[in-house]
């Protein structure tokens, strides 16, 4: 349930950084009632999107079998865990210049004096960071209680509302930095729990070898096989009895991880790409 | 070696797999404790008895499975080394049981 909250939480307070960028620039212009509308259908059209990708998923997966059912929805959780990655990296390289990036783009649109370009740039942010929400909980949330799931979500987007006015009153009480910073942080072992998941579906149905099974115990340190330890677990990728290869895609994840947060940007696709 | 005589002891068929039994019941496992063979696989077959939904869960066993109301189903489980496994109801987080392997 925790998580949940988390990932609804940060994915909106994501779009609402971007639409709020779009909406403070579109009132501070003249002609702002005729772009406002199109700044709203692009909202509604984004959402709509990820419940459409939700619906789609959750009726593709009831059609399968059990086993088709577990080795789709691990293949859910390793799109999730990749979608972790590549926003945390994006978001390091272009948070800061967002708002730049975006004006730019803006400024275009308008000199071409159509709407579309607005409504296209809401849409997407809101899709975007929606289906990833929406890939996020098929992986994780699957199995909590309906009316548990949707407090969550609904918990989630209160909070990012708030989260979002107290980072646009300045840093005063919170900084856009500081949010990065610790978020991306839980993001990243979020990815790593959920990818440990996956690698656990994948040992179960015996598509990869345990090879040393386990490697150790260290139950008598964190049991995850308690509700509490199944907690720290879902939020790290911990484990107690760990087989070898779960250990090495764990190692492999972080150093690829690191890897890219480390990368200097000149190696970079050039900057607008 | 010892490898190898595992493999002769272990059953050559899946539906002679080492069978327990476990009832869950909005909340309450029945029994909490299963003994089970070290080092051979074996099949736990549940039982939802109660009149909620219930999650065996079990992250040292790598299962999960959601049981509807009255619902029957089964995991395989890899073989073990002996010592215990926990197991808890993620429907009724109060519910624990403990696989123990010798």
């Amino acid at each position: 349930m925790g998580q949940v909250l988390f990932v609804v939480w940060r994915e909106s307070v994501e779009a609402l950084l971007v639409i709020g960028i779009l909406f403070t620039w579109i009132v501070g212009r003249p002609d702002s009632r005729r772009w406002l509308p199109y700044l709203w259908g692009g909202v509604g059209l984004g959402l709509a999107g990820a419940v459409a990708l939700g619906m789609l998923i959750l009726f593709a997966g009831e059609a399968m079998s059990e086993s088709s059912q577990t080795l789709f929805q691990t293949g859910l959780m390793l799109l999730a865990c990749g979608l972790i990655v590549q926003m945390v990296v994006w978001m390091r390289r272009h948070g800061r210049t967002l708002k730049q990036e975006m004006h730019t783009a803006l400024a275009g649109e308008v000199g071409r004096s159509h709407g579309w370009g607005v409504l296209l740039l809401a849409a997407i942010a809101v899709a975007r960071e929606g289906s990833e929400t929406v890939v996020f909980l098929y992986g994780i949330g699957q199995h909590l209680v309906f009316f548990e799931f949707v407090l969550a979500t609904v918990a989630g987007l209160a909070l990012a509302g708030i989260t979002f006015v107290l980072l646009q009153l300045g840093g005063k009480y919170v900084s856009w930095r500081w949010f990065f910073r610790v978020t991306e942080i839980l993001l990243l072992l979020l990815g790593a729990a959920m990818l440990m998941s996956a690698v656990d579906n994948l040992l179960s149905l015996e598509i990869l070898p345990a090879v040393v099974d386990p490697l150790w115990d260290s139950s008598a340190f964190i049991n995850d096989g308690t509700a509490m330890g199944g907690l720290v677990a879902a939020f790290t990728g911990y484990r107690a009895y760990p087989a070898l290869t779960s250990l090495l895609i764990y190692i492999g994840y972080w150093v690829l991880v690191l890897g890219l947060l480390r990368l200097p940007r000149a190696t970079r696709v050039p900057a607008g790409a | 070696m010892f490898a190898a005589l595992v493999l002769l002891a272990a059953p050559a068929h899946a539906d002679e797999l080492h069978t327990v039994s476990l009832d869950m019941n909005d909340g309450k496992f029945v029994p909490t404790r299963l003994e089970v063979p070290a080092g051979v696989k074996f099949k736990i077959v549940i039982r939802n008895l109660g009149k909620t939904a219930a999650e065996f869960e079990s992250l040292p066993l790598r299962k999960e499975k959601v049981l509807a109301p009255g619902a029957e189903s089964f995991v395989v489980v890899h073989p073990l080394r002996a010592g215990e496994y926990g197991f808890f109801d993620d429907f009724h987080q109060e519910a624990q049981g403990v696989v123990v392997a010798k």
